[in-house]
């Protein structure tokens, strides 16, 4: 019974099936906000599936002068890591399936393996985009990286635990985003580094570089690079909207607050331009860092000395 | 009683696939030695005004996520080892679409000494959309026709006037 309920748990609700359906619907809801908020019509409900599975069901070119088996290997992993995170944070508003002390870094740190992933593919074709693309998604990584760590950080200080579940219990009776909203901007603008999202989207402008890191990937790769992307979404949304928005502790909350971040994420998408990559590095160790930096040196000296 | 499963299975997949297909063609757009004509009215097929995310069009950068090659222009002898590279590039399956009427014959180039002829003399093609140059809802509605008759699975063979120059699709009918 127990193997069951664990096997259910990992394949299908939450983790799994349930998950990428619903980070291809996010994708949907992200992609429609941004053509309504550009005056179009914007894609159908089943884009992202339809999508997807035309993906899936195309040829996979496996160009010339690649490791084939990373080349195979690296959208898997990428897929995997950014699932597994997924085990660590309160889907649905329900429990974590699993939670210890210090889960909060281990679901950062595989929400980081896409990207290294993704870096790793750029780097492993023989493909100048490619090359340029894994450049700038690894620059970038190390820029928000370091800035969204410290703004995850600050409740988890308030709170008095590395345990996500805890820190989202805590974060229940307490709305942080008004207590650390430094914090909670770059907490989101960070996810929207992670996501490539528009303003951040150099690593793959599809104007200079053809597609970035991924431009050798097709069929299958691109796909669960993809699907992989949506998870990261939903997961990011998830941590974001528990720590800072007064926690998820019911389905509803959970797709409300989800949802209102999901369209300040995407009104920053259709108003900004994009920033070259020395202006990302530029505005994360500027700003960013600084700022949530002097908020988490705060946070530090008020706990000492009030609590 | 097996091979009636198998089929239907196969059946199903089959439909699956044509329905993926149909749905979210993903472009990429070449242009062959074109006045820049139709490549404007291909940006302006793209803008907020039609949408063509409405039908899950998505221009991309790169030929190995793309579907359906948009050409415009005649073939001009430089162009062509590029576009039957880039041709070779994208995975299958893959469509042709020649927009513009250079595209389909050479247009005001035929003839030319530079000039090889309309992309079918290169390429495979499986759409025509005629025009110097076609209007928006002219590009549209062929690559609207063009999905239709894949939705139908009644695509017609790509038209190829030199045999002996034109590079062959791997299954030889793209459909």
């Amino acid at each position: 019974m127990n193997t069951l309920t664990t096997i259910i748990t990992l394949l299908i609700f939450p983790g799994g099936l349930c998950l990428l359906l619903l980070g291809l619907a996010y994708e949907w809801v992200d992609r429609k906000l941004v053509a309504r908020l550009q005056n179009r019509v914007g894609p159908r409900w089943f884009q992202p599936l339809a999508d997807t599975i035309k993906l899936l069901a195309k040829e996979e070119v496996v160009p010339e002068n690649v490791q084939a088996r990373l080349f195979t290997v690296l959208p898997v992993i990428a897929l995997a890591g950014a699932l597994t995170s997924a085990l660590y944070v309160p889907l649905f508003g329900l429990k974590p399936a699993y939670s210890f002390e210090g889960d909060l870094i281990v679901a950062i740190y595989l929400l980081s393996l896409l990207t290294l992933c993704t870096g790793l593919a750029g780097a492993n074709t023989y493909n100048r985009f490619s090359l340029i693309g894994a450049t700038r998604t690894l620059t970038q990584l190390f820029s928000y990286e370091a800035p969204f760590l410290l703004a995850l950080f600050g409740p988890a200080i308030v709170a008095g635990s590395w345990k996500i579940s805890e820190i989202a219990g805590y974060a229940e009776s307490h709305w942080l985003v008004l207590t650390q909203p430094v914090g909670f901007i770059v907490a989101l603008i960070g996810l929207m580094g992670k996501l490539e999202l528009p303003p951040f989207d150099a690593p793959e402008a599809e104007t200079e570089i053809v597609a970035g890191a991924l431009t050798e990937y097709s069929g299958r790769g691109l796909a669960l690079f993809h699907l992989g992307k949506g998870v990261e979404l939903v997961v990011g949304l998830t941590l974001v909207a528990a720590f800072y928005l007064g926690g998820v502790a019911n389905p509803l909350a959970f797709f409300v607050k989800t949802l209102v971040i999901l369209l300040g994420l995407a009104g920053l998408q259709a108003l900004f331009t994009r920033l070259r990559i020395e202006q990302t590095v530029g505005l994360w160790w500027r700003y960013g860092a600084l700022l949530v930096l002097v908020q988490f040196l705060a946070l530090i000296v008020w706990e000492g000395w009030v609590a | 009683m097996q091979n009636n499963q198998g089929n239907l299975w196969q059946n199903v997949m089959d439909q699956v696939k044509t329905w993926a297909r149909v749905n979210s063609p993903w472009a990429i757009h070449f242009n062959s030695g074109s006045c820049n004509g139709c490549d404007i009215e291909i940006l302006a097929t793209l803008t907020p005004r039609y949408d063509m995310e409405r039908f899950g069009v998505k221009l991309q950068g790169s030929p190995r996520h793309a579907d359906i090659l948009i050409c415009t222009g005649p073939v001009t002898r430089q162009a062509r080892e590029r576009l039957i590279r880039i041709y070779e590039q994208m995975p299958e399956p893959k469509f042709v679409v020649a927009v513009g009427s250079c595209a389909l014959s050479g247009g005001a180039f035929q003839g030319c000494y530079n000039v090889e002829g309309g992309i079918d003399q290169v390429l495979p093609v499986n759409a025509y959309v005629p025009g110097c140059p076609p209007r928006p809802e002219a590009i549209i509605d062929g690559l609207v026709k063009l999905l239709q008759a894949l939705d139908n699975g009644t695509m017609p063979e790509p038209i190829t006037l030199k045999p002996g120059v034109a590079v062959p699709s791997k299954s030889g009918n793209p459909a």
